[in-house]
């Protein structure tokens, strides 16, 4: 207990520190508030082109889409401002070898690297798209209740486990390969492709979204579950993948660093 | 306080063949070399030391401090720090070291100094009440006040390796490892670092262990000395000694009142004139005659009779390992 | 006159450093051509919607060789000379190459043309999972029309690149001009036929936005490399492509002159 108090602690001095740090560039909570509506738009705009032809494509009306929008956008969010800006910076510590002061401090080396750059700055934005999936649910004809946006939140901290786990294996990567942060805008574009119900796409690709890198399962499911259709067996199933991808990313990350302290010079 | 048995690093590194040709097939099959970084090194340190690493670039020596703090797993041998295996790094045995990279910096760059202690304060759970003492110390020895809350970017590189070595010590380690601190300093500021890493064992008792390219750090600083030539250890022991035993002359300098007579200089000899004094390289079971003779023959104004730079004895050191 | 005239004798060379350049970038440069996936994820959405029939005059194989069209003309009309002047006018970078007496753009340029081929790369695969999927896709070139097409890229590419190099140039007065580029690019996947063919929209905002440079861009030479357009009907967008390369070049060029004198007095 004592310990955890301790770790704790530790979590919110490294994140006060990257707040601060982010504070020095005179960020706008506005201005970030601003763009993320306006992205926001540039992301809805094309599903109203389309929804003018169509009530519905594959079983979603153009407000549970919205749904699905709202969820990608909190993820995005969650990415850019909190996955991202920590795990990308590890790519630079192996570079310049400072991950040898992160790995001499008395904590685990892979929770500080993973907490140490959070900053506020894309809080706007997960808000908005946290808002618009709100909203949408409300106003679908069988609007959801505290338990169901609960199962809904909880599928959202699933899909950010998966994603962070997914980072993870790319930058665990860079101690062999030092040129990989191309690959996390790879991965910032595959994600790209939550912004839509998983049953849009078709065969092959509609596999690799469901098996390989389950995006599907990270914007599609918190929406199923506001809409009330995700069988508990879905939600245990996207649990359980959310456990595992995790696990691997621990593994994965262990491997990576005894590599990394056996063959650094 | 530190144990180190048959120290042996050896990494492996992909041979790469060169072209564009080679780096495609490298993907599929690599070639391993074999380099041996550190081999077969013993040694012991009892608490309370200062040791200084000495050898040319590559000799194995930061890859010996690495594996000291636990940075680095050995291939072979045998290390303890302190009662501990480094390479576990358990919490409890990073809170009793520290190290230092004259080259790789901890500070947070965009934030004053005094966040960095802050959060190293977090890290290491430490006492407000010990933590504001230790700060306030470190704050007096090195002359912190006026750098404390100026943005790290905005701080000169001596300023940043003096905050540095505050951050490193927050936590008022037993052992201090120091690679290189004073790397790219002026020399104003290198004397200021030395005086405090001299004082700070002086008060504090704790283990230093440095390596660094300028000879005067070692001189200043480190009673004894380990040369680390090619990944083995070729000389432990005291400074002075390694002095007495690879540099057996004396460098004699003699200033003259007036330009000496050709019968004058010939009686002086060994002494030769450079730029209008005379000098020579002595044995040192010599020195005594020679400057004898000097003071009885030469119109002597001034005379001093130096050891040899201890870059000199080094260089003299490896100059004959390669023989 | 006389620089473009040496541009003209340099750029052969220029095409040669531009090439080692990209060739060293090989790996970032094929993950930033890959990252370009927008449209393979609008066909996908386009291709529901006319699961059902055809919309607009577009069914399955009209989508599906609209977005293989617009995944081709992304990957040769695009330029990043924003980010290169951000970059190098932030750092200061940017001072020697001032000096030299062909200035920083026409590297730029060069370089854009050395990726083509490398960006090619990227494309064939690409393309041949969607020639695989609907083999009967709407991507037909007559031989008459290949001058067309080729000259609708290039004004398509030199309307993106002058308007870049307009906000690169913002640079010399906020140092930092990749937030509100990115709000022109929003406007840009909108506008030009990036996300949806331009038809498909309500004709009162198609009215408007036919008259704006971003359909200059993708719609067009998309219509045209996908056989939509052949023919004399190719002349009426193209001029308009011709009318926007022309404003913009002209409007890149005061806005970097006036940048560089600015730089000069205060900056660099």
């Amino acid at each position: 207990m004592k310990r955890l108090r301790q770790i704790l602690r530790a979590v919110r001095a490294q994140m006060r520190a990257a707040w601060m740090t982010a504070m020095q560039y005179r960020l706008s909570f506005l201005g970030e508030g601003i763009v993320s509506l306006l992205w926001t738009g540039f992301t809805v705009v094309p599903l109203i082109v389309a929804y003018d032809y169509r009530e519905g494509i594959e079983g979603w009306s153009f407000n549970e889409c919205l749904i699905v929008v709202g969820v990608f956008i909190a993820l995005q969010g969650i990415l850019e401002g909190f996955i991202h800006p920590n795990l990308g910076s590890v790519v630079q510590l192996v570079r310049r070898g400072t991950l040898d002061y992160v790995l001499l401090k008395p904590l685990d080396a892979q929770l500080m690297v993973s907490v140490a750059r959070s900053t506020p700055l894309k809080l706007p934005h997960i808000g908005v798209g946290l808002a618009l999936a709100g909203v949408m649910a409300a106003r679908l004809p069988d609007p959801p209740g505290p338990a169901q946006a609960g199962v809904a939140l909880l599928l959202l901290l699933c899909a950010t486990a998966i994603l962070y786990s997914i980072y993870v294996f790319i930058v665990s990567t860079s101690f062999w390969f030092v040129r990989v942060d191309n690959l996390s805008f790879l991965l910032i574009s595959v994600l790209d492709t939550g912004r839509f119900p998983v049953v849009f796409y078709t065969g092959a690709v509609r596999v690799f979204l469901t098996f390989i890198l389950p995006v599907g399962m990270m914007t599609t499911y918190p929406a199923l579950a506001l809409r009330g259709l995700l069988s508990p067996r879905g939600a245990l199933t996207a649990l359980a993948v959310a456990a595992a991808f995790l696990l691997a990313s621990r593994l994965v990350w262990r491997t990576a660093i005894r590599r990394y302290s056996s063959a650094s010079s | 306080m530190i144990e180190v048995e048959g120290l042996t690093k050896v990494y492996r590194s992909p041979k790469k063949a060169p072209g564009l040709w080679g780096s495609l097939r490298s993907i599929f099959y690599r070639e391993y070399k074999k380099v041996t970084a550190v081999d077969q090194a013993s040694f012991r340190i009892a608490a309370g030391e200062r040791v200084g690493f000495l050898g040319p670039n590559g000799a194995g020596k930061t890859t010996i401090l690495k594996m000291l703090a636990g940075l680095l797993v050995p291939t072979g041998g045998t290390v303890t720090v302190a009662g501990f295996t480094p390479s576990e790094r358990r919490p409890e045995f990073l809170r009793r070291i520290t190290l230092v990279m004259g080259q790789k910096q901890q500070l947070l760059w965009d934030l004053p100094a005094r966040e960095t202690f802050e959060l190293n304060r977090a890290l290491f759970d430490l006492d407000k009440a010990q933590y504001g003492a230790t700060l306030d110390e470190l704050i007096a020895l090195l002359e912190l006040e006026p750098l404390l809350d100026r943005p790290v970017r905005n701080l000169s590189l001596g300023e940043r390796m003096k905050c540095e070595l505050a951050a490193a010590l927050l936590h008022r380690p037993d052992v201090l490892f120091l690679d290189e601190p004073t790397i790219g300093l002026d020399v104003t500021m290198q004397v200021a670092v030395r005086r405090f890493i001299g004082e700070w064992n002086r008060r504090n008792g704790a283990t230093v262990l440095l390596t660094s390219h300028y000879m005067a750090d070692i001189a200043a600083l480190c009673p004894r000395v380990i040369v680390v030539a090619s990944g083995q250890v070729r000389y432990d022991g005291a400074l002075d000694e390694l002095v007495a035993q690879y540099a057996p002359d004396r460098h004699v300098v003699v200033r003259l009142l007036r330009p000496p007579t050709a019968e004058e200089a010939a009686q002086s000899a060994p002494l030769s004139q450079v730029d209008g004094r005379m000098e020579a390289l002595v044995p040192v079971s010599e020195v005594k005659a020679v400057v004898d003779r000097a003071l009885r023959t030469l119109p002597v104004s001034d005379l001093t009779v130096e050891e040899p730079p201890l870059e000199e004895v080094i260089a003299r050191l490896f100059a004959r390992e390669k023989r | 006159m006389n620089t473009y005239a040496a541009a003209a004798r340099a750029f052969p060379s220029l095409l040669k450093t531009g090439l080692a350049e990209m060739v060293s970038y090989r790996v970032e440069l094929v993950i930033w051509a890959l990252t370009a996936t927008m449209p393979l994820l609008m066909m996908f959405i386009w291709d529901r919607v006319a699961a059902t029939g055809p919309v607009g005059g577009y069914d399955q194989n009209a989508f599906a060789g609209y977005f293989a069209g617009t995944l081709i003309v992304r990957q040769l009309t695009t330029a990043w000379v924003v980010w290169d002047l951000n970059e190098q006018i932030r750092t200061g970078s940017i001072s020697p190459a001032l000096l030299k007496p062909l200035g920083p753009l026409w590297l730029s340029a060069a370089e854009n043309l050395a990726a083509v081929p490398f960006r090619m790369l990227v494309l064939v695969p690409i393309i041949t999972c969607i020639c695989l999927w609907r083999p009967e896709l709407a991507l037909g070139l007559a031989w008459a029309d290949v001058p067309a097409a080729a000259a609708a890229l290039a004004l398509g590419w030199m309307v993106y690149f002058f308007i870049q190099v307009c906000f690169g140039a913002l640079c010399f007065y906020t140092e930092q001009s990749g937030g509100i580029y990115m709000g022109f690019y929003g406007l840009f996947t909108l506008f030009s036929g990036y996300l949806f063919p331009l038809d498909l929209m309500p004709a009162g905002i198609l009215s408007v936005v036919q008259w704006l440079p971003f359909r200059a861009i993708i719609q067009t030479p998309v219509s045209i490399i996908t056989g939509q357009l052949h023919g004399a009907a190719v002349l009426a967008p193209m001029a308009h492509q011709l009318a926007w390369a022309v404003i913009c070049a002209a409007l890149a060029r005061w806005s970097w002159r006036h940048g560089i004198r600015r730089y000069e007095a205060y900056g660099a």
